[in-house]
């Protein structure tokens, strides 16, 4: 595990996750994007949180999960 | 060594929501209809002050005025979502298929794991009072889940009874947390252990006068402690109403 390692981070306006190994094609940034090079006026696609209201999170995911994200 | 702070009523974070201009997709209602919030950790725009509690993020002390005002239909991932009921009556309505009011002592916690919507309505003219109390989960994409209770305050008079996490009787979280609120109608010392050092406990005075770690509470005052083996709540005279969240930190 190294310092660099990527990372997951969450919402603070309602609980959508970004994971930085999956991106979101959907909404353009490709599997393995970094946090910090996601624009700065990004906002959560479920709720316009900014980007600066998300925490990065170490919490595993559940079994069988990530499916495609609901 | 434990570890306190205690956070003033009138130092939380304070929002009034219109139902009208720019707020008008978030809150819905009557024109007149608004939503006060007093949040005690960061959420939304309010930024200043602590970020959260162990696991806990939002504990919002919140109401909603004029019939129909409502947080409209909206998207959760993850977080645990849990509301306690003060006065009025409030309807919840979310995606696993619940549709159902809570008076006071009624109670929920929403999971909305993998994703879940909901909306949260005051149908009536008396103002619907609630504490919204959010987790972070201890997995990401659960399945979601909705439990609600009630707390019997005079069944639960002079002592702790737990509301939720592993207590026999208590609605099971997905979370190292627990809930429970103590009622009293009189002086007393109520003793509480936290499951381990690394635990602490966030106090929130409902109405009354608490006296904890050092600090006289008032209403709506509250204090997080952690780091303690033991932490004794002592409660004032007349009536006391608290509510403890219990987190690991």
């Amino acid at each position: 595990m190294t310092g660099d390692a990527l990372k997951r981070w969450i919402c603070l306006g309602c609980g959508f996750s970004y994971d930085e190994a999956l991106g979101l094609p959907e909404h353009g940034l490709p599997p393995g994007t970094r946090w910090r090079d996601i624009a700065d006026d990004w906002v959560c696609p479920d709720c316009g949180t900014p980007k600066a209201r998300f925490e990065m999170i170490e919490i595993p995911y559940a079994d069988g999960q990530p499916r495609a994200a609901a | 060594m434990p570890n306190s702070f205690v956070l003033r009523a009138d130092e939380r974070g304070y929002n009034k929501i219109l139902s009208t201009g720019a707020t008008a997709t978030y809150v819905g209602g009557h024109p007149d209809a608004f939503i006060t919030r007093f949040s005690s950790f960061n959420f939304g725009d309010y930024q200043d002050g602590r970020a959260g509690f162990g696991r806990v993020r939002v504990f919002g002390d919140e109401a909603f005025h004029h019939p129909g005002c409502n947080y409209n239909m909206h998207p959760h991932h993850n977080f645990i979502i849990c509301a306690f009921v003060l006065e009025g009556r409030l309807t919840h309505i979310n995606t696993l298929g619940g549709m159902e009011d809570l008076v006071s002592g009624d109670y929920y916690a929403f999971s909305a794991g993998s994703g879940g919507l909901h909306e949260e309505l005051n149908r009536y003219a008396e103002p619907m009072r609630a504490i919204y109390v959010w987790m972070l989960p201890d997995q990401l994409y659960l399945p979601p889940s909705y439990a609600r209770g009630h707390f019997d305050a005079a069944a639960g008079m002079n002592r702790i009874t737990p509301l939720l996490g592993d207590a026999a009787g208590a609605i099971k979280l997905s979370q190292d947390a627990r809930v429970s609120r103590l009622v009293a109608d009189g002086p007393g010392g109520f003793r509480y252990r936290p499951r381990s050092a690394g635990h602490g406990v966030y106090a929130f005075v409902i109405d009354g006068t608490l006296h904890c770690d050092g600090a006289t509470l008032k209403r709506r005052d509250s204090s997080g402690v952690w780091g303690a083996e033991e932490i004794v709540y002592e409660t004032g005279r007349g009536d006391t109403d608290i509510l403890l969240v219990e987190t690991i930190i």
